[in-house]
């Protein structure tokens, strides 16, 4: 038997001092790994490990300027499911579908998706929820949150706007204003399994949500109100397509109310205000609910006829080509160049100074001071007014002038827009430009955000607007002023006279294209005091049957409104 | 257990036991036990709807080895000399037989099933490699001076390194290692082994190019994040590194929870880690350590040069094993299957290593004190 030699032992300690060397090593690799990489591996382990659900954040109010709350949020709830924890899919997919009002195969395709959570249904009324709830059926998961509820449904539907199933902003008000109504959402984490199981006594980090601030609105809910009640009766005895008021404060641009009737039902933004056939593809019914939803007032232009006499007179005046009593002839047209462009009156209006020629409304008396002007004049009075661009209206989706491109403008066209036809502007830009001009010449910016305010009601943001001086001089914003109380007191504007006030305006009654068809746009401009404007109204009655004079039709409207708002404004009688 | 009546002629000398190799064993035992409880109450859940179903397994394959490690202790280990031929045929016909009737799982044929007993030949071969090369090597221990004695025990061991290798890389490396160390201690020269460190390289080289997936780990290793195969490396280093000094505390790991897949087996050092921290982890190398040591001092006290062997074989079983664990856990290395010693889960594996622990007690049961 062989022994074991000193040579053997050596080798053995050799062999023992390696194992005992690689040891040590890793031993070193481990203090590396688990000291200096800790940091690093720990965060990457942990966010492996947490799931993340997120809570929404209530939206910020939208608060009206009598303080009521014009868009406010109601509690609901997000339906979702769990794969790796669902027990009965079938039985699932039965209660979800009938409880929901979704299709078998809907409901189907988020139970049977491999994934970590997978949302089925969001802004769910809360009873439903609760419902679901009581089934007690594993993998399905009802977190509440908040939708967005609007307490006068269709009151300023275009203005407001709504929001979607994230709770974002997708029209009107609640689009221009989302950085500041919308909150930040808050977090549920929790640990869970590689199967996405949560675990058990884990506990759970929140992060709570951050409520968005509160929008308040230069927009008053009773004028509001008030003024659609106006409008749907005009839509309703003249059978318009619709009726569109704009009242604002001609000193500062703050819009008191905005109307397009038909409105449509904030809380149910989706379903169509007008009867339409059954048998419509999705593409048209979105076209249509497209055209449900726009705000008349800013995203359409049309010719604004007679009512553009204001600016033709504030250019002409301004420029001093024409003065209060120049005279002037109306035959009931006039000839320029080759073309006889007629006068409303086709008897003509005979001899008439200027006071007179804009009382009557006569379209040679303005076709002359168009004429005396020159194009590059009323060029240039355009761009000072502020005509040509948009208004910086605080919401979505503002359509742009429509001007003839200045060097194709000829005598013509020239005598055309001189009282308001061939080109198109907004309704807003019309009641801007109009405020602007009477107002002592400043050109101002109309707008409906006044300020956001925070969870304790502190000041967040105060907002402030362009405002342009000395578009017109005082004088000429004066005479104006007088001038358009001679319409209504005296004029084609007489339907909008209130004893005791004096109220300035003016009408007008333009065609559409293409005139073949015979639709009119009738429409009255009016504001009040006459000597010192508080408020302006525009009122545009799109395609009325019957009678279509806007001195008609439109002041009336006008003038019912001033009734009630001017005494709730503190506007007193004289 | 050293108390029984000594021979006549030895009645002078002073018998001697080694209980602190046989205490840190069942410690090592016993520690093992509840790490792969903490580690696979998860998956026993899971998969079979029992968190013990893992523990009771590997209970039952302990039991069995501890009553095996006992007998071995006992008897003298002489008589394993007669045994040694026939273990090494049988481990070459089983290692063998693993390609025919062996179960694939995972994509490797590792074992054999034999109705509800499932049975690894590279664990036996193992054994079978240090009792057969100890054998051969001690009968003939002159001529481990020359290279051709030297080449001769190396291509012993070479048919059972390629079975086992062909399904089983790190067995076969760790069968390579034995036989590589036991001939390095038989032998008095220095210079060959040189050589052989160099043949071995080359034998590993070849290895890995013969298949391209072998090429495609070392890539994983550098940077296991960009690769798919490189989940398990990834996922155990998370669980390392969120140790830190003294870990989350026993029972506490997140990765367990299916993230490390099947952490019970190769990756239950990482487990370690993360609920022991550093501080756990180093224990644990520290106990290998001292087992080592015990095995050195106990080769290099036995009676004969055979004793010696069977202990060095045992102990670069263990100690190759640990550390290519380790290194695998650590990404050190690039990854290949292999087990801790003791620890992790594996029936064949525990019973086998606590076989080899009743050799080691039986050799050291045969040194006398003079």
């Amino acid at each position: 038997m062989e022994k074991n030699k000193t040579f053997n032992r050596k080798k053995i300690l050799i062999f023992f001092t390696c194992m005992a060397v690689f040891m040590m090593v890793l031993t070193g690799r481990l203090v590396y790994l688990m000291i200096f990489c800790s940091e690093y591996y720990g965060q990457k382990a942990e966010d492996l490990h947490e799931r993340e659900r997120s809570i929404k954040a209530e939206r910020g109010k939208i608060i009206d300027a009598a303080g009521k709350i014009l868009a406010d949020n109601r509690a609901v709830c997000t339906i979702s499911v769990i794969h790796s924890q669902i027990k009965e899919p079938e039985k699932i997919i039965k209660v979800l579908s009938k409880e929901l009002g979704l299709t078998e195969n809907e409901v189907r395709k988020r139970v049977e998706k491999v994934s970590s959570i997978e949302k089925v249904k969001s802004n769910v009324d809360k009873e439903i929820g609760d419902t679901i709830r009581n089934y007690g059926l594993a993998g399905v998961k009802i977190d509440e949150d908040y939708k967005r509820y609007y307490p006068f449904d269709s009151l300023a539907s275009k203005v407001l706007g709504f929001t979607g199933g994230d709770n974002q902003g997708i029209i009107g008000l609640e689009v221009i204003y989302e950085k500041y109504l919308k909150g930040i959402d808050g977090k549920i984490l929790t640990l869970t399994d590689a199967r996405g199981v949560e675990i058990e006594d884990a506990g759970e980090r929140r992060q709570e949500p951050i409520t968005g601030n509160d929008l308040h609105v230069s927009l008053d809910s009773n004028i509001q109100e008030y003024v659609q009640q106006a409008a749907l009766r005009a839509l309703q005895t003249k059978s318009a397509n619709s009726v569109s008021i704009i009242v604002m404060n001609p000193q500062n641009g703050e819009i008191y109310s905005m109307v397009n009737v038909p409105e449509f039902n904030l809380n149910d933004p989706f379903t169509l205000n007008i009867e339409v056939p059954d048998n419509l593809t999705q593409k048209q019914l979105q076209d249509l609910r497209n055209q449900m939803w726009r705000n008349q007032c800013i995203n359409d232009t049309y010719e604004p006829g007679s009512t553009f006499k204001i600016i033709t007179s504030a250019a002409g005046l301004e420029e001093k080509v024409v003065k209060l009593d120049d005279t002037f002839n109306c035959p009931g047209y006039k000839i320029v160049e080759d073309r006889k462009i007629r006068c409303h009156k086709v008897t003509g209006h005979g001899p008439e100074t200027f006071v007179e020629g804009i009382m009557n409304s006569c379209n040679p008396v303005f076709i002359e001071v168009g004429l005396r002007l020159g194009v590059d004049n009323f060029y240039k009075y355009f761009k000072q007014f502020g005509l040509l661009g948009k208004t910086n209206i605080d919401l979505p989706g503002e359509a742009n002038t429509i001007m003839h491109n200045k060097k194709n403008v000829g005598i013509v066209e020239l005598a055309t827009i001189s009282f308001g036809q061939s080109f198109q502007i907004t309704p807003i830009q019309l009641a801007t430009t109009a405020s602007s001009l009477i107002n002592g010449g400043n050109r101002i910016t109309p707008h409906f955000g006044v300020n956001v305010t925070g969870k304790n009601k502190e000041l967040v943001k105060k907002f402030s607007y362009d405002v342009t001086e000395n578009i017109v001089s005082d004088e000429t914003s004066e005479t104006l002023r007088f001038l358009l109380e001679k319409v209504v007191s005296k004029g084609t504007g007489k339907n909008a006279f209130i004893e005791g006030y004096e109220i300035g305006g003016k009408t007008a009654t333009s065609q559409t294209l293409p005139r073949s068809a015979k639709k009119y746009i009738s429409s009255f401009i009016g504001f009040a005091p006459a000597d010192h404007p508080q408020v302006l109204a525009l009122v545009i009655i799109n395609n009325p049957q019957g009678i279509y004079y806007g001195g008609t039709i439109a002041a009336p409207v006008a003038k019912e409104i001033f009734e009630n708002i001017l005494p709730y404004l503190g506007v007193d009688k004289k | 257990m050293n108390l029984r009546p000594s021979g006549s002629s030895e009645a002078k000398q002073k018998k001697f036991f080694d209980y602190s190799l046989m205490f840190i064993v069942i410690f090592l035992v016993c520690f093992g036990l509840v790490m792969l409880y903490s580690t696979s109450s998860y998956s026993g859940q899971v998969k079979h709807g029992d968190p013990a179903h893992y523990l009771k397994k590997q209970l039952a394959a302990t039991g069995l080895g501890i009553v095996a490690m006992i007998a071995i202790s006992k008897i003298n280990y002489h008589f394993w000399k007669h045994f040694a031929l026939l273990g090494y045929i049988s481990s070459i016909v089983l290692s063998t037989l693993v390609f025919f009737i062996g179960r694939e799982v995972n994509g490797s044929k590792r074992w054999i099933y034999l109705g509800p007993i499932s049975f690894q030949p590279s664990e036996f071969a193992k054994l079978a490699v240090i009792l057969f090369l100890a054998y051969v090597i001690s009968k003939s221990a002159k001529s481990m001076t020359s290279i051709s004695g030297m080449i001769k025990v190396i291509l012993l061991a070479l048919p059972i390194v390629g079975l086992v290798g062909k399904n089983n890389l790190s067995s076969a490396i760790i069968i390579l290692g034995i036989a590589v160390v036991l001939i390095f201690v038989a032998s008095p020269k220095y210079k060959q082994f040189i050589m052989i460190a160099g043949v071995g390289i080359i034998f590993i080289t070849i290895f890995l190019s013969i298949e391209s997936y072998r090429l495609e780990r070392l890539k994983v290793w550098r940077n296991p994040e960009n690769y798919e195969k490189g989940y398990q490396t990834l996922q155990g280093l998370y669980a390392i590194g969120s140790g830190g000094l003294f870990g989350k505390g026993l029972g506490e790991s997140m990765q367990k929870l299916g993230f490390i897949p099947e952490a019970q087996n190769d990756m239950i050092f990482s487990i370690i880690c993360e609920e022991l921290g550093l501080f756990g982890a180093v224990c644990v190398i520290m106990l290998f350590l001292l087992l080592v040591w015990r095995f050195m001092v106990i080769a290099n006290n036995a009676k004969d040069l055979f004793g010696a062997l069977l202990v060095v074989g045992v102990m670069a079983h263990i100690s190759i094993q640990v550390i290519l664990n380790i290194s695998v856990v650590t990404n050190t290395i690039p990854n290949t299957g292999i087990i801790l010693p003791f620890i992790s889960y594996g029936g064949t594996s525990v019973s086998f290593l606590l076989a080899e622990m009743g050799l080691a007690l039986s050799v050291s049961n045969g040194i006398r004190f003079e």
